[in-house]
């Protein structure tokens, strides 16, 4: 009955842990999500005895949060990762944990915060449930999901230079979801009232280089289980960073990266058993609609065997 | 950080706030605290999740299977 494992979870934590000492450096998406929630926060008009954040990093939401009037409005938050690196540096009460087996009691607490950390749980509509579960009624969850126009131009020109050179291309993305399917998303695992919004953001990278190096050290490098077991080649590299700079570059030189980050909200029903049926009917198409993440894909994340730069064409010397 | 009796190995406690909240992972079991050892046990899972540094880590993989 499970679906297939699509990531390997063991992998994406070793890669989460060796991201942690440069994950500072990169860490603008994640401040950018932050910055939301807080916002989101801000809004609302109830205090939350018992916060948890999922996929805290390092600590990115806290730090935002401090710089607020809604830090007042949570009066715990303890910090929880899949990768203890990731929480070295903090004070808040911390716990490792793996967002696919979440270890906290039914109804437990007042909120829950996960900023772009979700995307490579196998079973996205299954974590969102047990973050369901765990949420006490009328509990808040404050997310934010990579939507899948996400990293395009990198997808684009690294499929074109593997079927080029290869003739195929292997999955070498993260499949994700798009704002209307989040929110159907939030609401089949039993949220009420989702809401969903899309921040697009497009940044400037000198190098296709620059960009990837970002995304290691995001510790965002492809696990996916069937992944190509073909490690990308330097000439495969090497023709994917022409077809990025030939078809997206920009009049400076630079190239664009665009992201879409999903910020997503709902409520724990008042009552632990799922939603009303007044809920559902407002969203017109409440039938047996499959959002299964087959469905959803639109596939996200580039993989990066690159642990061997691969210098840019014309070879700066250093 | 109050004085800790003088103990073989003494780590930072476990906040209890999220104590409270913690069950096993895998069965959704209560869990027992293990100060000295530093530990959180699972009976149902037959588990016991380390905690480092007083940081609960609670993925089975890392957990020490229970032999009695």
């Amino acid at each position: 009955m499970s679906p297939p494992l699509l990531f390997d979870r063991a992998l994406h934590r070793s890669r989460l842990n060796r991201a942690a000492r440069d994950y500072d450096t990169a860490v603008f998406l994640k401040q950018r999500a932050a910055l939301d929630a807080v916002d989101r926060l801000e809004s609302v008009t109830r205090t939350f005895a018992r916060a948890v954040e999922l996929g805290a990093r390092t600590g990115a939401f806290a730090a935002a949060l401090a710089e607020s009037p809604a830090a007042a409005k949570l009066h715990f938050l303890a910090e929880a990762d899949l990768s203890l690196p990731m929480l070295a540096g903090r004070s808040a009460p911390r716990l490792v944990l793996d967002e696919e087996r979440l270890p906290f009691a039914p109804a437990s607490l007042d909120l829950v915060v996960s900023l772009l950390a979700l995307h490579w749980t196998n079973d996205l509509p299954g974590a969102l449930i047990q973050i369901r579960r765990a949420l006490k009624p009328d509990g808040l969850f404050l997310g934010a999901i990579f939507g899948g126009a996400s990293l395009t131009e990198l997808r684009q020109s690294l499929l074109a230079a593997e079927a080029e050179l290869r003739g195929g291309a292997g999955p070498r993305v993260s499949p994700f979801a798009d704002g209307a399917d989040a929110a159907g998303l939030l609401q089949r695992a039993g949220f009420a009232l989702p809401v969903t919004d899309v921040d697009r953001v497009t940044v400037r990278y000198e190098h296709p280089l620059r960009l990837l190096q970002d995304l290691r050290r995001m510790g965002e490098t492809n696990v996916l289980l069937d992944r190509d077991r073909r490690p990308l080649t330097r000439p495969v590299l090497a023709r994917a960073f022409q077809l990025y700079q030939e078809r997206f570059g920009l009049p400076d030189g630079r190239v664009p990266a665009s992201f879409e980050i999903v910020a997503v909200t709902g409520w724990a029903p008042p009552s632990p058993e799922v939603g009303t049926d007044r809920r559902r009917s407002r969203q017109g198409g409440a039938g047996p609609v499959d959002l299964s993440p087959r469905q959803l894909v639109a596939p996200t994340f580039p993989t990066l065997h690159a642990s061997r730069p691969v210098p840019p064409p014309e070879g700066e010397g250093g | 950080m109050t004085d800790a009796p003088a103990r073989p190995h003494h780590q930072p406690q476990v906040d209890p706030r999220l104590l409270e909240v913690l069950v096993c992972p895998v069965t959704h079991g209560p869990l027992e605290y293990d100060r000295e050892a530093g530990e959180l046990i699972s009976r149902s899972a037959r588990l016991a999740y380390p905690i480092r540094d007083g940081v609960p880590v609670m993925l089975p993989e890392e957990a020490r299977e229970l032999t009695d």
